[in-house]
């Protein structure tokens, strides 16, 4: 069963959020690595680009596909996890703590209300 | 193994056709998949579904659309005489030919691929299995291996291509099918519902799609059905 951390939200296409202050960390969760299988290269977000909650703004690619990952929630990219780039099966390895993607300073705050709670995330993916 | 030709399917997927080295004789299994990378990029490694089959002897053919690194520095870059290394095939998305079973595969987009080896190894064979390929693409342009399915079911009697297109133009001439696969399109390819084999192979939303449809709204056994994701 995957490990769904109880701290964060989650959005429905597998990315969850650690928000801290007005910034948010973004990843993508276990189930999501899990069903990538292993993530061969991952590209990431320029910092000062600004999204809108829902565009796509990286990308993981794992031995079986190529995933867009999109941004949960609007604002500016501060800062993405080199570490990440260089080492994709980091990812896999540790994908809710050094596999993290980006961080985001949120211009819409109240977007984080439409994400899903852990209890619903893990309905979503099935128990 | 050398690249030994790459052929155009459609303006985004290419066939690769990999040559075996001299004396290379492998044992695998018609669904199976390689793995695939560069010398340049050994750690950047992509698995394809094989689109030939098990008696396709001398050579792997794989067929890829442009996605993602891979798919792009194949379909916009490979040329024959190049070298790529190859792991071996492995999975488990196998035909189940075994006297009797009948087959119904789900593809969307390029996860027909698996499916053309199927047929491939079946006609090949002559074996009695009934097959029937569903196939749902977004347009008539969109449709891989079309002519090629098309000679398997002239030449197979017991093979049936059927496609359905979920984003045409109302205009369009296609006067096949059009809209998702549903429940009902499935359950009319069934005649022998404890002897089928359901396969699913494309993108999440497609399979997931095809296993409510199988699993919940025909209500087959889970054992019954053979499905591949691609995340």
């Amino acid at each position: 069963m995957s490990n769904v951390p109880s701290d964060l939200k989650y959005a429905k296409s597998h990315e969850w959020v650690r928000v801290a202050g007005d910034v948010a960390t973004v990843g993508i969760s276990d189930h999501a690595q899990h069903e990538l299988t292993d993530i061969v290269f991952v590209e990431l977000p320029s910092v000062g680009r600004k999204v809108k909650a829902g565009e796509a703004c990286a990308v993981v690619e794992s031995v079986k596909t190529a995933s867009d990952i999109y941004s949960p929630v609007s604002g500016e990219i501060t800062e993405v996890n080199k570490a990440a780039a260089d080492d994709p099966a980091l990812v896999n390895r540790e994908p809710f703590a050094g596999g993290w993607f980006f961080k985001i300073k949120l211009s819409a705050p109240a977007e984080l209300n439409s994400l899903l709670t852990p209890e619903a995330y893990q309905a979503q993916i099935g128990g | 193994m050398l690249v030994e030709s790459v052929t155009p399917e459609l303006p985004d997927t290419k066939t690769l056709k990999l040559k075996w080295p001299d004396g290379h004789n492998p044992e695998f299994q018609t669904g199976q998949f390689i793995t695939l990378y560069w010398p340049d990029a050994p750690e950047y490694k992509r698995a394809y579904s094989l689109s030939s089959c098990a008696l396709d002897r001398g050579f792997y053919e794989v067929t890829i659309k442009r996605e993602g690194k891979m798919g792009t520095r194949i379909v916009d870059w490979a040329k024959p005489g190049q070298t790529m290394f190859v792991l071996p095939p492995a999975g488990k998305f196998l035909p189940a030919f075994e006297p009797g079973k009948q087959l119904i595969c789900i593809a969307g987009g390029s996860g027909v691929t698996p499916f053309r080896a199927f047929v491939r190894d079946a006609t090949k064979r002559e074996l009695e299995n009934k097959i029937t390929v569903l196939y749902s693409v977004r347009t008539t342009n969109d449709i891989i291996f079309n002519a090629e399915f098309h000679d398997l079911a002239a030449e197979n009697p017991n093979f049936n291509f059927y496609v359905t297109c979920t984003r045409l133009h109302p205009e369009d001439k296609w006067t096949g099918r059009r809209g998702r696969i549903d429940a009902a399109w499935v359950k009319e390819q069934i005649h022998d519902l404890p002897n089928t084999v359901f396969y699913a192979c494309g993108p999440n939303p497609l399979v997931e799609f095809a296993e409510q449809v199988v699993l919940h709204d025909l209500g087959v056994p889970k054992t019954q059905m053979k499905t591949e994701k691609w995340g």
